[in-house]
């Protein structure tokens, strides 16, 4: 039975395992050769793409916290064309499976990107990015208010037929648990959560330490937030929930599927410790971490 | 230019020798496996096993021999600090060697290096690489710290065909910056026009294109920043590059450490 408890079906597909990058430090999944080996993994979330190439912020990006790391990259990617003629299929020659995260700026541009993202053959599994805190437009905007988040879903899912959608959810808001009940609502396969916590830092002298002040917490600082994000999520929906939020071992591992996650997303443990998601994977295959199973709401189903 | 070999790998820590106040000198035995590196590639050492400093500190390669592995490490904060206290005999996870692009032979066989404070090291293995490659480069060092204390004299003493000093409070070599000894040196007509190789305190390498640097050939420097991934995916780490009438952003990391100096957009780069 070794490999086989540890698959994820979400819908029609099914993944290797349970254990993904999350979208954002893993970039497109090929820069990590050498380091991570991504056909050991359940899948790759790639960087957000958005319609158009987009050069990210300008400025300070990156800001140490203790036990955190605030960034503020601003969706910097090659845009959707790019994406799909040239980054997809490099991943998928690496062995990576991939999840795709699209983003957008407004409801336009999102409808056009759906379409590009459904004229791509072969992608099995998208994720919504809905929740950056570092753009001006879309992301948390969108991410923070149900109906929005529930027309959004319900677009995808009439675009992307054939492929699973998950939402991926902000934590900066009120109630985490009645967006992911919207999103399911309106259709989609799976919820990610969390994105990062909004946060700030200022330097010696006072002044902030990003150009837009505010930036995303990662790292794991957040995490004891991710957990109560899953376990609120996982008792409110019948979908599965992937949890992620400064994951930082194979322990961290064990508390999200303890919480109700049905698979989980590492982030940015992959820069200090790139090693892990494939422990994960060697601890969960080896019945060394307690699996989904032992979550009362567990919604991803284990072969 | 570079292939992409590389890896993470567990290397003893052989010798940690104290260079100056702030200064260490780290000798790791070279990890089975480890890929060759080219000058101006680093590698990335995880701090400690907490997630306190949080992320990886990235060195540049110094030395790689088939033995050793030899890395300048300058105590600025807690995480460079740990790593400095590093004792012989224990073992330190780093990833590399990585970066995109190294420095560049030079052009007519006569190279100038320009280093302030620990960005020695980079220019050091520059210089190094090419005598084992008996490639017959000039090689002229103009290197300035604050003081004698933390110049490292020693440490570049028989690794290049001439070098001069300057440090800020004039206790050794030229009383002045590194980029002013430049200059002087530039009107006295006491230096060869080669290739210029930098590596230095943003300040320093920006001083530089903006004065003495105009009078020799092409100016490549290694660039340094705080880094996430080290490997291009997270683009953390960017800086802002001159592109036609407007600026485009690279990371140092995977699109350097190496660029052309005159490339880079001083103005848009902020500390």
């Amino acid at each position: 039975m070794k490999g086989r408890s540890v698959r994820l079906s979400i819908g029609p597909v099914t993944f290797r395992n349970r254990v993904f990058l999350a979208s954002g430090p893993a970039g497109y999944g090929t820069e990590y050769a050498g380091l991570i080996r991504l056909d050991r993994l359940g899948g790759i979330v790639t960087k957000t793409i958005t319609l158009k190439p987009r050069p990210g912020n300008p400025g300070r990006r990156l800001w140490e916290t203790t036990a955190g790391l605030l960034n503020s990259i601003g969706l910097e990617n090659v845009g959707a064309r790019a994406f799909f003629a040239e980054k997809l299929p490099a991943l998928a020659d690496a062995g990576g499976r991939p999840v795709v995260s699209l983003g957008a700026e407004d409801w336009d541009d999102y409808c056009r990107l759906l379409d590009v993202a459904s004229a791509s053959s072969g992608v099995e599994a998208f994720e919504l990015n809905m929740s950056c805190p570092n753009v001006e437009r879309g992301g948390m905007a969108v991410g923070g208010d149900a109906d929005l988040l529930g027309t959004y879903v319900r677009r995808a899912r009439e675009t992307l037929a054939g492929a699973i959608i998950i939402a991926k959810l902000t934590p900066n808001v009120g109630d985490i648990a009645a967006l992911a009940v919207a999103a399911a609502e309106a259709g989609a396969d799976a919820i990610t959560a969390i994105n990062t916590v909004v946060g700030a830092d200022l330097r010696p002298g006072g002044e902030p330490v990003f150009r837009r002040v505010k930036a995303g917490l990662s790292g794991p600082a957040i995490l004891p937030v991710a957990l109560d994000a899953v376990w609120k999520i996982a008792h409110a929906v019948d979908i599965p929930v992937i949890g992620a939020g400064g994951i930082s071992s194979v322990e961290d591992a064990g508390k999200f599927f303890a919480a109700g996650a049905a698979a989980l997303q590492v982030g940015t443990a992959i820069f200090y410790d790139p090693g892990l998601p494939e422990r994960i994977v060697e601890s969960l295959e080896a019945g060394g971490i307690p699996g989904p199973a032992a979550s009362q709401s567990l919604s991803g189903s284990a072969e | 230019m570079i292939s992409g070999a590389r890896g993470r790998f567990s290397a003893v820590l052989r010798r940690n020798k104290r260079l100056s106040p702030s200064c260490s000198l780290l000798v790791l035995q070279r990890p089975d496996g480890f890929p060759d590196a080219y000058p101006g590639q680093f590698v990335s050492i995880r701090v400690c096993e907490s997630p306190v400093p949080l992320l990886r500190r990235p060195y540049s390669i110094m030395d790689l021999t088939p033995g050793s592995l030899s890395l300048l490490v300058k105590v600025v904060g807690r995480g460079s600090a740990a790593i400095a206290s590093r004792r012989p005999g224990e073992t330190v996870d780093l990833v590399g060697p990585l970066g995109g692009v190294g420095f560049p032979d030079p052009e007519n066989g006569t190279a100038v290096f320009v280093a302030g404070g620990t960005g020695l090291a980079p220019l050091l293995f520059a210089a190094r690489t090419w005598r084992r490659k008996r490639l017959g480069i000039k090689t002229y060092l103009l290197y300035g710290a604050g003081s004698r204390d933390e110049l490292l004299r020693d440490l570049v003493a028989g690794e290049f065909s001439a070098c001069r000093f300057a440090t800020l409070d004039g206790s050794a070599g030229y009383h002045g910056d590194v980029v002013a000894l430049c200059g002087d040196l530039v009107k006295r007509k006491r230096i060869r026009a080669g290739t210029l190789y930098s590596c230095g305190p943003r300040s320093m390498v920006r001083a530089l294109v903006e004065g003495a640097g105009e009078s020799f050939g092409d100016h490549h420097t290694s660039l340094e920043s705080i880094m996430a991934c080290g490997v291009g995916a997270c683009r953390g780490c960017t800086v802002p590059l001159k592109a036609a009438g407007t600026t485009a952003l690279r990371t140092v990391c995977s699109d350097g450490t190496v660029f052309r100096a005159n490339d880079i957009a001083w103005e848009e780069w902020e500390e």
